[in-house]
């Protein structure tokens, strides 16, 4: 006997191969074939099915002895002529979709070979179904039938497989596996082939089961339990004949019809009255718990299979209840606690439970309980006039579909009574074990190759409106529009007599307000209580005088004065990308911002930047904002005169960090780049100049100029990891800003001018050129010998970075200028002691993030240790 | 058919795929039944394969096989060389060059 068994294994085992060989060639061959020729396919399959709806019908109502042979003969057309209509324009081969606004293109893949399993309730409706998307998406199916529908099932695909080769399909494309008492052991076998890519399990329980315990990716159904709710504002008529058409279309067989109605009990009389009018019976308490006796397995608690897609006379007949000849439907009141209740299950037959509830809440507790019976994920149904009930229905309900005032057996499967997509494969997402709670269809069969292309990143130039840039450009104050305004200063400009000569200047109807109060660095406390100082005045205008920190101060005080609801936490919240930050600035301010600027330095007047302390954190914020930029900027050199010669200098190397690094940024652009260097050229000129003699003002306007256009490029380019670095060490060692930047300026241009250890991942940097850029400032400055080689080679670049580095250098050892750290007066062993602290501070500063590569902690660390020794003369 | 050496060194004769492969290619099956020289499979004319185009290549290279005769393909177009990979069908892919699959699945 065992051989015999062995021999069989064999056979199956032969069987099996030979099924799945032939899919996986002709999925292999299918690869090739083009969208027209698909279609062509699916169209004679289309056909076929549609020309063998009725037949196909008749073999599966003899073979299974179930469900109605009228409405089977629907369900195939829904499955051939409503799937073709929905699916025919389809793209499903090649660029399937585009995202012009993406830049990204779509492209499908098929899956490969699908075994398709086939239920007993549609054992001809599913198979016509699923071969038809399997061709349209160039996948090979492999159908595994229900042992007691094999017939009528095979019968369909051979069919429809006939209809596919004679239009030009792969050989071998459907395949399916005969009807045998070891039917369902092939199927496992195939669950577990190797060659089999994914299964598309429609059926009872165990078979979605076994599929997922297969290992293999899986599409499956979920069990269901419909609830339909009937709110009071239905139409009753409409809603009954629905509910009749719905349940017992195919005598029940179709997994979302109605299982357990939840009536409104102004309108449950009635609607009982109209069930009985059309045909139905509505039992007794004794009825009922007969026919629950008879629909219901006692041992499993599910319903009685051999009642499965029988008449409602033929049910009643066999609980022993007497009902009226062709009687439609039976309904059974489910009294007492619904969730014990034996018959609020599934119940594949023409039997309705019904509740009858008093209230919305009750009507959605009672759906919800029905849905949570086995049935979470499925479908639902609801009839109500009132858009409220039918928002908080599908709110609460867990269903992939929740049909709305239609029939929810055909309105489940789609393109009949509604838009949803045709199908006969219900995907109940996780609350059914599914990884969808789509309707199955083509969509579920492709692998989607998302082709993105690079991102068009555009780029703006903003700056400052009015300009105004002559030494005496602050007579412009006179035709400002304003009538109320307040000049923010520091005192130390009211002692340098600039606070005078703008109040003298200020138009004569304006009443003007002084808040002087604006420290060396501002905090969020300063910023506050200024904005709050104004409210009181409720200024039109602020006209700002001072340095860099009174400038920035003035922009975030303007920022609270007109949005006083803004949190400055929200404010500071960091990010990778201004475009992609967390935070949204508002879009515009009320007050006008007037920006006079007393250094040569920042270019804050032009930049839409403002640095505020946080005190609480002990660190300093970065205000990044278009929003920020002032309205207008006054470049009055006369202001300078005065200027220490210290502080001339440390901010002229502000401005020239500026240009070094707005130029090799990799947000820089033709606009920055030409601001860059002319600052950089104007710097060079006019700085010693300035020191020889401080009171020139034609010196002073050069250098006045250059730090504007600077802050022109960072305002656009920003700036990088000098600034990274400078920002630490200035608030760790308590250092002004440009001296600050100063010390570090001959490490960083050496270390962005060469090839960098990590590239940094920016899309609109694609290619590293710093030390090119450098190179060409070099050129500009006409620091490049004639014999350094041809312009661009790399001994040409080398050179030119090596003059540049000299010309920094020799500018500041001219003009006295710090370029070390040591040169700071920062002792040696603090320095040490600071370097971990001052690497991590460097590392998370905003600026980083436009440097041209990307400098890992420990070349920050290295960075740090080489900007320490002093600077001294290089020989000639 | 024109013979042909390869890197190799070794002789083979030539055959000339054109268009779609959808049946046998008698002058490869005469060449190989001649038992005297390796056949080389040109694809670079090759537009489309089917189901028996596959089956007849798998069966040739079994021929070969059994005759210690090799066959190889060269110039196969991207769209015939993904239906050979999709198929997976080793004496195939090893005909391309390429190793027998080490873990994946073979028919
Ligand atoms: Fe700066």
């Amino acid at each position: 006997m065992s051989s015999t068994v062995k021999d069989k294994d064999t056979a199956l085992d032969e069987r099996v191969e030979h099924l799945v060989r032939q899919a996986r060639l002709a999925a292999a061959v299918f690869t090739q074939y083009s969208q027209k020729q698909v279609d062509a396919i699916v169209k004679a399959m289309t056909i076929a099915a549609i020309e063998n709806a009725a037949v196909l019908a008749q073999a599966a109502h003899l073979e299974t002895r179930m469900g109605c042979t009228e409405d089977k003969i629907l369900k195939n057309y829904v499955a051939s002529e409503f799937l073709y209509a929905q699916i025919k324009d389809k793209k499903t081969v090649g660029v399937i979709r585009e995202f012009p606004e993406d830049n990204m293109v779509e492209i499908s893949e098929p899956m490969g070979v699908i075994l398709a399993l086939a239920p007993v309730t549609n054992p001809t409706s599913t198979v016509i179904f699923k071969s038809i998307a399997c061709a349209k998406t160039r996948n090979c199916a492999i159908f595994s039938p229900h042992l007691m529908a094999a017939n009528a099932s095979n019968q369909t695909a051979k069919i429809l497989y006939d209809a596919a080769l004679a239009a030009g399909a792969p050989k071998g494309f459907l395949g399916w596996t005969e009807k045998s008492p070891r039917l369902r052991k092939e199927t496992e076998r195939m669950m577990v082939h190797p060659e089999v890519d994914l299964i598309w399990a429609t059926g009872g329980t165990n078979m979605v089961r076994a599929a997922y315990s297969s290992g293999k990716p899986a599409l499956g159904v979920g069990s269901g339990n419909t609830p339909v709710y009937v709110h009071k504002s239905a139409n009753i008529s409409s809603a009954t004949i629905d509910i009749i058409i719905s349940k017992t279309f195919d005598n029940g067989t179709e997994c979302p019809s109605e299982q357990t109605l939840v009536i409104d009990r102004e309108i449950a009389q009635p609607m009982l009255a109209e069930f009985k009018r059309l045909g139905c019976h509505v039992c007794t308490t004794e009825e009922t718990a007969k026919i629950a006796d008879a629909v219901i397995d006692p041992k499993t608690g599910g319903m009685n299979y051999k009642m499965v897609g029988q008449p409602a006379n033929f049910i009643a007949e066999q609980a022993g209840v007497q009902v009226a000849p062709r009687t439609k439907m039976i309904l059974c009141q489910l009294e007492g606690d619904l969730r014990t209740h034996k018959l609020a299950v599934e119940k594949l037959m023409p039997v309705l439970g019904f509740v009858i509830v008093d209230s919305v809440q009750a009507g959605l507790n009672r759906a919800l309980d029905i849905n949570y019976a086995g049935g979470t994920g499925h479908t639902a149904g609801i009839f109500s006039q009132d858009e409220d009930v039918i928002e908080q229905f599908s709110l609460a309900i867990n269903a992939g579909r929740v049909i709305v005032n239609c029939p929810t057996s055909i309105g489940g499967l789609g393109g009949v009574y509604n838009n949803l997509t045709t199908t006969l494969s219900f995907g109940c997402g996780t609350g059914g074990g599914n990884i969808t709670s789509d309707n199955v269809s083509i969509k579920n069969l492709m692998n989607y190759k998302r082709v993105p292309r690079r991102k068009n990143q555009t780029m703006t130039f903003q700056t400052t409106k009015n300009i105004y840039i002559n030494p005496g450009s602050i007579d412009h104050l006179r035709d400002l529009e304003t009538r109320n305004a307040i000049i923010i200063t520091s005192r130390s400009a009211a002692r340098r007599g600039h606070l005078a000569m703008v109040m003298e200047r200020m138009p004569a109807d304006c009443r003007v307000d002084v808040f002087s109060d604006i420290g060396v660095e501002p905090d969020f406390q300063e910023v506050q209580k200024a904005a709050a100082a104004m409210r009181a005045s409720q200024p039109d205008t602020i006209v700002a005088l001072g340095g860099g920190s009174v400038l920035d101060a003035a922009k975030a005080i303007r920022l609270f004065y007109d949005y006083p609801e803004l949190n400055q936490k929200d404010l500071a919240v960091n990010f990778l990308d201004f475009r992609h930050r967390i935070f949204e600035f508002p879009k515009t301010q009320k007050t006008q911002l007037v920006c006079i600027p007393t250094t040569s330095g920042t270019g804050s007047e032009v930049t839409p930047f403002a640095v505020v302390t946080d005190s609480e954190k002990n660190r300093k914020v970065s205000l990044v904002d278009e929003v920020l930029l002032p309205n207008v900027a006054i470049i009055d050199a006369n202001l300078t005169r005065s200027l220490p010669a210290e502080i001339t200098r440390d901010t002229a190397f502000d401005a020239l960090t500026h240009a070094l690094e707005a130029l090799v940024s990799t947000y820089s652009s033709d606009y920055t780049d030409g601001l860059a260097l002319e600052a950089m050229r104007l710097i060079f000129e006019a700085l010693p100049e300035v020191l020889k003699k401080p009171n020139e003002v034609v010196w002073r306007h050069k250098l006045h100029n250059a730090a504007c256009l600077a802050g022109m490029a960072i305002g656009n380019a920003s700036v990088g990891l000098n600034h990274a670095m400078a920002h630490s060490i200035g608030a760790y060692f308590d250092i002004p800003h440009g001296r600050a930047n100063s010390a570090l300026l001959l490490t960083t241009v050496d270390y962005n001018s060469r090839v960098p250890n990590k590239f940094i991942s920016v899309a609109n940097y694609p290619i590293w050129i710093a030390d090119k850029k450098y190179a060409r400032a070099a050129r500009f400055l006409g620091l490049v010998d004639k014999n350094a080689g041809p312009e661009g080679s790399p001994e040409e670049v080398e050179a030119a970075v090596a003059a540049l580095k000299k010309a920094i250098l020799e500018l500041g050892l001219s003009t006295g200028q710090p370029l070390s750290i040591a040169e700071l007066g920062v002792p040696l062993d603090k320095f040490q002691e600071a370097i971990p602290t001052l690497a991590v501070m460097s590392f998370e500063d905003m600026a980083l993030k436009t440097n041209p590569c990307y400098p890992p902690g420990e070349d920050i660390v290295n960075l740090l240790i080489s900007s320490y020794p002093p600077r001294v003369p290089v020989a000639q | 058919m024109s013979a042909k050496s390869t890197d190799k060194g070794t002789n083979y004769e030539t055959v000339r795929i054109m268009g779609s492969l959808d049946r046998s290619i008698e002058e490869a099956d005469r060449l190989l039944a001649a038992d005297k020289t390796d056949v080389l499979l040109d694809f670079s004319a090759c537009t489309f394969i089917t189901v028996d185009g596959l089956e007849w290549l798998e069966e040739l290279l079994l021929r070969a096989e059994s005759k210690k005769h090799s066959v190889i393909f060269e110039s196969i177009p991207p769209t015939v060389y993904k239906v050979f990979k999709v198929s997976h069908i080793a004496p195939i892919l090893r005909a391309c060059g390429g190793p027998t699959l080490p873990n994946g699945p073979v028919c």
